[in-house]
């Protein structure tokens, strides 16, 4: 699949989807600046749910790490105009 | 195959482990070239015979080195964040040919009693000294250091390396199956290929190791 090459000023639709026990959020699309970094995404999350760890995940395979650029995440994984970022309360470890 | 199905709990049967640690290494060999390369250590005739027929072992991946000021750049970076080039290659520290970094050996490690794989790493300097617990958080991004603050023992811990019989540090895994429950719930199909690529994207995180995005396209 070709991607189309970031544009500098380029937003992005991240549409919030929540798993597993993970409350739902009233607003559950917004939009991100292309050149922002994932853990932009992440640390919105975590102030919405008022948690200090969540377990962020995309396209139901894998957990970005926090230095990828939402651009690189959508021209990759996006589709229909977002990126899908799914949310669970589990914690990763112990 | 049918094998797949164990993957629905997010665990993994040893016979799957084996294949998807191969699928794993040949794609991160594919992607990450030019990088240190994963390879499977066979450790079927560790007991001087073959048990049940079953082929065992884990993956290996050696000298990563981590540099020493890794957290201090780490926080003057991200002042920057968007003057830096991306790039795309993983494993950045790695290309570092620093005398002074410290390095780190990574075993993926199948666990029959959690079914499903564990990382154990173990660190040392330059001149061989290993690492202790505090040594190697200094090596940590910010975000995985907090989290061994808060549960030092379930997160990070000691433990007898099953294969060499040394005491080797490991991630915890009694959380594995649940997170990887959710990373395979739309991919039924395919599970045991994608199953390692899945794990390491999260298990990396904790080192600031990841994956090109290429390799995570299904």
């Amino acid at each position: 699949m070709a991607s189309d090459s970031p544009i500098a000023s380029r937003k992005v639709v991240v549409h919030l989807r929540a798993t597993g026990d993970a409350p739902i959020l009233k607003q559950a699309k917004f939009k991100i600046a292309g050149t922002d970094r994932f853990s932009k995404v992440i640390d919105f999350l975590c102030r919405q749910l008022h948690r200090e760890t969540l377990f962020v995940y995309v396209n139901s395979a894998f957990s970005p790490s926090p230095d990828e650029l939402v651009n690189d995440l959508y021209d990759n994984f996006g589709f229909d105009g977002k990126l899908v970022v799914n949310y669970a309360c589990s914690m990763a470890w112990g | 195959m049918a094998s797949d199905q164990a993957t629905c709990d997010g665990s993994l049967s040893s016979t799957d482990f084996q294949n998807a640690a191969n699928a794993f290494a040949q794609k991160w060999n594919k992607f990450n070239s030019g990088f240190p390369e994963w390879s499977w250590i066979d450790c079927s005739n560790r007991l001087g015979f073959a048990t049940h027929g079953v082929t065992e072992g884990y993956l290996s991946l050696q000298k990563v080195i981590f540099p020493r000021s890794m957290e201090e750049e780490h926080d003057k970076g991200s002042s920057n964040d968007q003057e830096e080039p991306f790039d795309t290659a993983t494993l950045v520290q790695s290309t570092i040919d620093s005398d002074n970094g410290d390095r780190y050996d990574f075993h993926v490690v199948y666990s029959s009693s959690y079914r499903v794989p564990v990382l154990y790493f173990h660190a040392q300097t330059s001149d061989g000294q290993p690492l202790n617990i505090g040594e190697i958080e200094k090596n940590l991004p910010s975000k995985s250091s907090d989290v061994l603050m808060e549960s030092k023992w379930t997160f990070i811990t000691q433990q007898e390396h099953p294969y060499l019989n040394r005491p080797w540090y490991m991630l915890h895994p009694c959380g594995t199956s649940e997170w990887m429950k959710l990373l395979l719930a739309d991919h039924a199909h395919n599970s045991t290929d994608r199953y390692l690529v899945s794990w390491f994207t999260v298990v990396g995180q904790v080192f600031g190791l990841k994956l090109p995005l290429e390799m995570l396209k299904s």
